[in-house]
């Protein structure tokens, strides 16, 4: 499902809270992501890789025809993780997930974290300033 | 013996104030620093200064404005090209000091000032004191040598030797590149290091910027090994994320 992101304001968001702070350097940049466009996936973990420089959620996507779609989704560094409120211990092997994402704009299956809803209820961004873009919204309907 | 007395007494007196003035002046800036905030409530004196737009001699100026174009315009594709960071090559001093919202942390003794980056671990060794060697002694390499020394309050601190593929901002280098930088504590809890760049080859004039730290006092630095980097640059050099589905 592609519906219009609000991804430039999260990363304009991000650019205001540095004002000033000017010469930053990022790992890399973001171009290879299509951040006007926002796919929501839900699946089933297939492994949840808390390392630097990213973390990856890998997940398996059941697609209408039948069988799955492996995906992988980019995350930020741990580091950074953390400071949103993720743990290394969130998912695991199997849990069920939704993940809202900025796919890769060569349409291979993945993409950039925009928030994940966790099998507790729980929603988390990718970041300080990086989602969940309301907090306070009902969380997306578990998947089955 | 009055006057004895009253001597010591004052030399007492002037020892105990140039102790104070001494501890005073050199702050202990150990621990860990975060970029300062700017946005509601941030103090716009104490928040970081951009450089200008660099200035580069003539034979540079083209080449490299061009280059950068380029860039924007691959960016604006969709296609970035490759930086050292994307490879998970460290960033070298000076861009090391300030990357993305990592902090930095700094362990401070009298004969040497070591930074640590939580970003990709990198580490730089300020030697304190000591003579700043000739530039073409100092092997190129990403953290070059750093002598540092106080000026009063001021950590003043000079690096040579930072190998041509580590540049700010992609901005090219020659061997003779200087880098200064002023440390100090612009508030109790807010450390400004004013990084000055010189290179008589390349650049018209110096590159200059302030960063802007806030004290974490209470923060467990976290470990950074870049052992699962999943970005790869193709045949075409744009950087591309390696995907497990098909």
């Amino acid at each position: 499902m592609l519906v219009p992101a609000r991804n430039y304001c999260v990363a304009a968001f991000v650019l205001s809270v540095l004002a000033g702070t000017a010469p930053i350097e990022a790992h890399h940049s973001f171009a290879m992501f299509d951040t006007a466009k926002t796919m929501t996936l839900s699946g089933t973990v297939t492994s949840f890789e808390w390392t630097n420089p990213h973390a990856y959620i890998e997940i398996d996507v059941p697609e209408a025809r039948g069988g799955n779609k492996h995906w992988s989704v980019e995350l930020g560094s741990p580091s950074i993780l953390q400071q949103s409120g993720w743990k290394f211990k969130d998912l695991k092997f199997g849990d069920k997930v939704s993940v809202s994402i900025s796919p890769l704009r060569n349409g291979d299956a993945g993409g950039l974290l925009i928030q994940a809803t966790l099998p507790d209820g729980r929603v988390l961004g990718n970041g300080p300033g990086r989602g969940p873009t309301n907090p306070a919204a009902p969380a997306a309907p578990p998947a089955r | 013996m009055v006057n004895r007395r009253f001597i010591f007494f004052a030399l007492c007196s002037i020892a105990l104030v140039a102790t104070g003035a001494h501890a005073q002046a050199r702050p202990d800036l150990s621990g860990a620093w975060g970029p300062y905030r700017g946005g509601r409530g941030a103090d716009p004196k104490l928040a970081a200064v951009a450089a200008a737009p660099p200035v580069l001699k003539p034979e540079y100026a083209k080449p490299y404005a061009d280059r950068r174009a380029a860039e924007t315009a691959a960016t604006q594709r969709g296609e970035p090209g490759a930086t050292n960071g994307v490879l998970c090559v460290p960033y070298g001093v000076p861009t090391m000091m300030s990357v993305a919202v990592y902090p930095v942390e700094f362990i401070q003794t009298p004969k040497q000032i070591t930074i640590i980056t939580e970003a990709f671990s990198e580490v730089r060794r300020i030697f304190m004191d000591k003579p700043q060697m000739k530039i073409d002694e100092v092997p190129p390499g990403y953290y070059g040598r750093s002598v540092g020394h106080w000026e009063g309050d001021t950590l003043v601190v000079d690096t040579v030797g930072i190998k041509d593929t580590v540049q700010y901002q992609r901005i090219p280098h020659s061997d003779q590149m200087h880098i200064s930088e002023r440390i100090r504590l612009a508030a109790p809890n807010v450390l400004h290091d004013q990084i000055t760049i010189e290179d008589p080859v390349v650049l018209e004039k110096p590159i200059t910027y302030t960063l802007a730290y806030s004290r974490m006092p209470d923060y467990e630095m976290v470990e950074f090994v870049c052992d699962n980097n999943r970005e790869y640059v193709d045949a075409n050099g744009v950087v591309r994320m390696k995907t497990r589905g098909k």
